[in-house]
């Protein structure tokens, strides 16, 4: 074995020594400035949104119409729950209905009569006025003719007694117009009975249309155990589909990379299912916060302020959002592993 | 006694290269399951590198001309690995 001499005497050596030195030592400070103006994160994930399937009213599951992991298409009829219920809840109300519009009718009958005999009663009245006028003429005439014993008193006493009962008749008269007049009332009641009814009846006609459920955006099914036969409470999750018309890429990427991350900025993905296809996404958006330990302490009665003992900082990451172009489905799948480059890569050019 | 040394370190190297430079993909590569970072890989290129020269270097004379040999071999390293990493994973 040849021996090695460590002296630093010979020129050439430190001059080779020197050269590499001041290589690595540039080649590193241009990488780090390429690496921290094209951001890129190999812990991404890919994500899309869902939807949990559930009806708003429960019921017995009859007729299940897909299965675990099917693509469903918009519209497509998902399940169906029992409508036997909300058939006869619907029949009921419509019958409710009926009997509060039937009870409209037989009030506006109701009021047609009390009209009539508001009617009757201040004809009553114009008559009791008339024979009050008359009895009051009478008077008139004959106290003349009795003060000057043209006539007997007696007959004098007769009208005046006559005029007296007219008064009380027109009194009475009036009163009574009076009474039939406000005995005569209004439909509100009973029109406000038929809407409640009516209401309740169209509530009725939604449950029963709530017992089918229809696929609200293509995806996927995933996470179905059950089979028809199975009872559902209102709002129980039958299932979870996927929503396949958008999938997203989320990138954790620090704090220090963020102001590199344009919104809109062309992004490569590769799916790590197949990891050589560069998938194309844009940045959509970055997440606005994260919970971090020290402001887990919001909420409670004192700020938690842990003492400090960590005198290097590991760089906060914040979510960023990257929706993807239209991809092979294949390589989509919810909760993937993802790596990003941002404004680089294969799909960047 | 060197160059079967030389030989699998050699090929190693040539490996991973020519492996880099045929599948362009994800800047990630999985190891019975789990991914490990690129740059992973450019270091330790950069240490076989670095291994591969000095072997080399000896081999052919050029190591007696050399002086503060740890910090040229290292700083060697660190040029490949860069390389590698630029050439690779770049922007």
């Amino acid at each position: 074995m040849k021996k090695v001499s460590l002296s630093a005497s010979r020129p050439l050596g430190i001059l080779i020594a020197g050269l590499c030195i001041a290589g690595a030592v540039g080649l590193g400070v241009y990488v780090a400035g390429q690496n921290s103006s094209y951001p890129s994160s190999d812990s991404a994930e890919l994500d899309a949104e869902v939807v949990h399937m559930a009806s708003t009213v429960g019921g017995r599951l009859i007729d299940l119409r897909v299965h675990v992991n099917q693509a469903v298409k918009k519209g497509d009829i998902l399940y169906r729950l029992d409508p036997e219920p909300y058939q006869l809840a619907v029949r009921q109300a419509e019958a409710n209905f009926a009997l509060a519009s039937a009870e409209v009718e037989n009030q506006q009958r109701l009021v047609a009569v009390k009209t009539a005999n508001a009617a009757v009663a201040k004809s009553q009245t114009e008559r009791a006025q008339t024979n009050h006028d008359l009895a009051a003429r009478t008077v008139e005439r004959l106290k003349p003719l009795a003060g000057k014993a043209y006539i007997p008193w007696q007959e004098y006493d007769q009208a005046r007694v006559a005029l007296n009962n007219a008064s009380v008749s027109l009194s009475q008269s009036q009163q009574q117009e009076q009474a039939a007049q406000t005995a005569i009332g209004d439909l509100k009641s009973s029109i406000a009975a038929q809407q409640a009814a009516q209401a309740v009846l169209e509530q009725t006609r939604y449950a029963l249309k709530q017992t089918v459920i229809i696929a609200p955006t293509d995806g996927y099914v995933t996470s179905l155990r059950v089979k028809a036969g199975e009872i559902l409470a209102p709002s129980q999750v039958l299932f979870t589909l996927i929503a396949n018309d958008a999938w997203f890429a989320t990138a954790n990427i620090r704090e220090i990379a963020l102001k590199e991350v344009q919104l809109g900025a062309c992004a490569t993905v590769y799916s790590m299912i197949d990891k050589h296809t560069a998938l194309r996404g844009h940045v959509e958006s970055i997440g606005w916060g994260v919970l971090s330990a020290d402001s887990a302490g919001i909420g409670a009665s004192l700020p938690l302020v842990p003492r400090q003992m960590d005198w290097v900082h590991v760089a906060q990451r914040f979510p960023v959002r990257i929706k993807l172009d239209a991809a092979n489905p294949a390589l989509l799948r919810l909760g993937a592993t993802a790596t990003v480059e941002i404004r680089h890569g294969a799909a960047c050019p | 006694m060197r160059a079967p040394l030389l030989r699998p370190v050699g090929l190693f190297v040539t490996a991973t290269l020519l492996n880099g430079c045929a599948a362009q993909g994800a800047p990630s590569f999985s190891v019975f399951g789990a991914y490990f970072p690129g740059w992973m890989l450019c270091g330790m290129i950069g240490v076989a590198v670095a291994v591969g020269l000095r072997v080399l270097f000896l081999a052919c004379g050029m190591d007696a001309l050399l002086s503060l040999r740890l910090f040229t071999y290292a700083s060697l390293g660190v040029v490949a690995a860069l390389l590698v990493w630029l050439v690779w994973f770049g922007p």
